[in-house]
C-alpha cells in the first residue's frame, strides 16, 4: 500500500495529523482490496497514543492477527506503552518508551510522544496537586529527583528543601473573554423572547 | 430455437440495453425513459442470463451510467452462483467501487435495487471474514441514498455491524452524530440504536450510549423483540456505570417493554448492588454468554468513583485515609490514584495536598462567560427551537391526519364547551 503520505507527515513532524491520516488511508485501501501486509501498524498505534487516544489504539491493536502481533517486536513496544497508558501506570510509560531500540522510522516520533507526554503530565500535577514531594514529580515524570527539581522550579513552583516538597504554582487561566456582539444580541432576544 | 440461438438472442439484447443505457445517461427525460426501459427488461430473463453481464459492466461507467449499472449489478449480484463464480473478493472491488462513484441522483430512482447491492456487499464482507472492506463503501451509500442527513436508511445499521467487527469504533461516529428523525422501518431504528449504543460504549462515551439504548427500550412496540431486550440490558450496565442507578422506565415507554423487559433482563443486579462481586462471580457464566461480561467489570470498578463522587458532594476537604475508608479502598497511596485519575478524566474538581495528606474538593471552574461557552449555549438553543420547530410541525400533520381525527373524534364529545369560548380565560383578570 502506498504510505507515502505517512512518511512526509513523519518527516514533516506533523505528527497529530498521523492517526486520521493512517485511519482513513487503512480503510480507503481495504475497500479496493489492497493487501495491508506491510502497513506501518507500529506508527498508525503510536499516533493514537500520541493523541491519546486509547480507545482507538486499543481496538487497533485487537483487530489485529496474533502472527502480525508475533512478527514485529517494535510493534508489541509500541503496545506496551499503551498497557502503562491504558493502566495509568505512569512511571512505566517512560520505561516502556526508552527500554526498546526505536528503529529510524520511530525513534524520532516516539521522543516526541515522549515530549508531549510528559508535558500533560505536568499540566496534571499542576492542576491536581497543591504540595506534592519531590519523588512524586520524579515519578510521574520520569526524571531523576535532580532533574525534577529544576524542572519544577523552572515552572515557579517553590521548593521545601528540609522536607522535599514542592508547592505548586498555578498559571492563572487564560480565556479568551472577547465576545462577538451579534451572539450577545441573540442571546438577549431569546431571553427576553422567554421571560414574556 | 435452440439454447444456443435463445442466448444468443438473448445477448444481443443485452447488448442493445448497453448501448440504450450508454446513450440514455444525460438529461432527466433521457433517463425516465431509461428508467422504463430497464424495468421492461428487468425479469426472468435478464436474470438467467446475468451470469454474462460481468465484460458488459466493464463497458460502462459507474459514475455517469448509474442507473443502467446498477440494474445490470444487482442483477448479478442477487444470484448466489454468479457470487461463487466470480470468487468473492475480486468482484467486492467493483460493488465497492460503484457505490463510492455512482451518481447519487440516478440510484434514488432505484433504491431497492441499490439497498439490494448493498446487503451484497455486506454479506459478502462478513462472509470473507473481511469486515473492514466494506466501511468506505457503506459510508459512500448511506449518504447518496439518503435525501438528508435526518434520514435512517437501512444501510446505516450494516455500515454500524460492519464498524462494530472491524473494530473501526472511530469511523462508525461518523453517522452518530447526525440527528435522525425520519425512519421507515422500525427494525432500522432498533438496530441503529443498539450498535450505536456499542460503538459509544467502545469509545467510553457513556452519556450518548444510554441516550441511544434508551432510545431503543423506549421506542413504541407492539410486541417485545430480541433487540429491545438485548439494549435493556447493556442500558441496565450503561447506566450503572455512569450514574450509579438505573432509572425507571419513562411513561411513554410502550406497555409491551414495560410489562416484559424487567422478566427478560438481569433487573435482579440493581437490588444485588451492595454485594456486587459477589453477584457477578456467582452469575459470570451468563454475562459473558451475553457478551456482556466486559461491561459488568466495568460496573464494578466505576463503584470506587462513585464512591468518591458521592463524597465530594458532602465534603470540602477530607484526609487520603477518610477517602479510602469511605470508598472502600486498601490503601491510602492507591485512594490518591484514583482521585488523580478523576481529575485527569475531569470527573471531579479537587487538589491533592500531600503534605497534609488531604483532598479539597471544589466546585466546576466552569463560569460561563468564555467565549466557547457562549458559543455553546447559543448552539445548543438554535438546535433546540430546530427541534422544537419539528416537533410542532409534526403535531400540526398529526392533527390533520384523517385516520387520527377519525379516532379520536370517536372518544370525544363533538361538541365542546371549550370549542365555544372565544376568550382566552385570563383576560378576565
Amino acid at each position: 500500500m502506498d504510505v507515502s503520505a505517512v512518511q512526509a507527515a513523519l518527516a514533516d513532524k506533523s505528527y497529530s495529523a498521523v492517526a486520521p491520516l493512517c485511519d482513513d488511508l487503512l480503510l480507503q485501501g481495504a475497500a479496493r482490496g489492497v493487501s495491508t501486509d506491510d502497513w506501518p501498524y507500529a506508527v498508525h498505534l503510536l499516533a493514537h497514543l500520541y493523541l491519546n487516544d486509547l480507545n482507538s489504539a486499543r481496538f487497533l491493536w485487537k483487530s489485529l492477527p496474533q502472527q502480525v502481533k508475533d512478527a514485529r517486536p517494535e510493534l508489541s513496544a509500541v503496545w506496551r506503552i499503551g498497557q502503562c497508558l491504558w493502566n495509568r501506570d505512569y512511571a512505566g510509560v517512560y520505561t516502556a518508551a526508552q527500554g526498546f531500540e526505536w528503529g529510524p522510522e520511530l525513534a524520532d516520533f516516539v521522543t516526541a510522544f515522549l515530549e508531549s507526554y510528559r508535558k500533560r503530565i505536568f499540566q496534571l500535577l499542576t492542576s491536581a496537586y497543591s504540595t506534592i514531594t519531590v519523588a512524586d514529580v520524579a515519578h510521574f515524570m520520569g526524571m531523576s529527583e535532580e532533574d525534577a527539581t529544576n524542572y519544577a522550579v523552572g515552572n515557579d513552583w517553590s521548593l521545601d528543601a528540609a522536607t522535599k516538597m514542592l508547592t505548586v504554582r498555578k498559571p492563572k487561566a487564560q480565556t479568551n473573554q472577547k465576545l462577538d456582539a451579534s451572539k450577545l444580541q441573540r442571546l438577549t432576544e431569546c431571553v427576553f423572547h422567554l421571560e414574556n | 430455437m435452440d439454447t444456443t440461438a435463445a442466448s444468443t438472442a438473448m445477448m444481443e439484447s443485452v447488448e442493445a440495453l448497453v448501448a440504450h443505457i450508454q446513450g440514455l445517461s444525460g438529461s432527466p427525460e433521457e433517463l425516465a425513459h431509461l428508467h422504463s426501459l430497464l424495468k421492461q427488461a428487468d425479469g426472468e430473463s435478464l436474470r438467467a442470463n446475468s451470469a454474462a453481464f460481468v465484460p458488459f459492466l466493464a463497458q460502462l461507467q459507474p459514475e455517469t451510467h448509474s442507473l443502467g449499472y446498477l440494474y445490470l449489478l444487482e442483477a448479478f449480484a442477487t444470484s448466489a452462483a454468479n457470487l461463487r463464480d466470480v470468487g468473492g473478493a475480486d468482484f467486492l472491488v467493483t460493488i465497492a467501487g460503484f457505490l463510492t462513484a455512482c451518481s447519487a441522483d440516478q440510484i434514488r430512482m432505484a433504491p431497492e435495487k441499490f439497498l439490494n447491492v448493498c446487503r451484497v456487499l455486506k454479506d459478502q464482507v462478513m462472509q470473507l471474514n473481511m469486515p473492514i472492506r466494506g466501511i468506505v463503501p457503506l459510508w459512500a451509500a448511506v449518504r447518496k441514498i439518503q435525501t438528508s442527513p435526518e434520514q435512517l436508511t437501512p444501510v446505516h445499521a450494516d455500515y454500524l455491524l460492519l464498524c462494530l467487527l472491524a473494530k473501526q469504533y472511530k469511523a462508525g461516529l461518523s453517522v452518530l452524530e447526525d440527528d435522525i428523525f425520519e425512519v421507515d422501518q422500525p427494525k432500522d431504528l432498533f438496530l441503529y440504536c443498539y450498535y450505536g449504543g456499542m460503538i459509544y460504549i467502545g469509545m467510553k462515551k457513556f452519556p450518548k450510549a444510554l441516550e441511544l439504548l434508551h432510545n431503543a427500550v423506549t421506542a413504541p412496540m407492539s410486541q417485545l423483540n430480541a433487540i429491545a431486550v438485548e439494549s435493556y440490558k447493556k442500558y441496565i450496565l450503561v447506566s450503572l456505570i455512569q450514574n450509579g442507578q438505573v432509572p425507571s422506565f419513562p411513561k411513554y415507554t410502550s406497555s409491551t417493554a414495560q410489562r416484559n423487559l424487567k422478566m427478560q433482563a438481569h433487573v435482579s443486579f440493581t437490588i444485588y448492588y451492595p454485594e456486587l462481586e459477589k453477584f457477578i462471580l456467582s452469575n459470570a457464566a451468563e454475562f459473558r454468554s451475553d457478551n456482556n461480561f466486559g461491561l459488568v467489570k466495568q460496573v464494578l470498578s466505576s463503584m470506587y468513583k462513585q464512591n468518591i463522587q458521592r463524597l465530594t458532594q458532602t465534603y470540602l476537604t477530607l484526609s487520603l485515609e477518610d477517602i479510602a475508608t469511605s470508598a472502600q479502598i486498601d490503601t491510602v497511596r492507591e485512594a490518591e490514584m484514583h482521585v488523580l485519575g478523576m481529575i485527569e478524566d475531569g470527573e471531579i474538581h479537587a487538589t491533592i495536598n500531600q503534605k497534609d495528606g488531604m483532598v479539597s474538593f471544589h466546585e466546576d471552574p466552569e463560569q460561563y462567560k468564555s467565549v466557547e461557552m457562549v458559543e455553546h449555549i447559543d448552539s445548543s438553543i438554535q438546535r433546540l427551537t430546530a427541534l422544537s420547530k419539528k416537533l410542532a410541525s409534526i403535531d400540526e400533520n398529526m392533527s390533520c391526519d384523517p385516520a387520527y381525527l377519525l379516532k379520536t373524534g370517536r372518544d370525544r364529545g363533538r361538541f365542546d364547551y371549550d370549542d365555544f369560548d372565544p376568550v382566552p380565560p385570563h383576560k378576565y383578570f
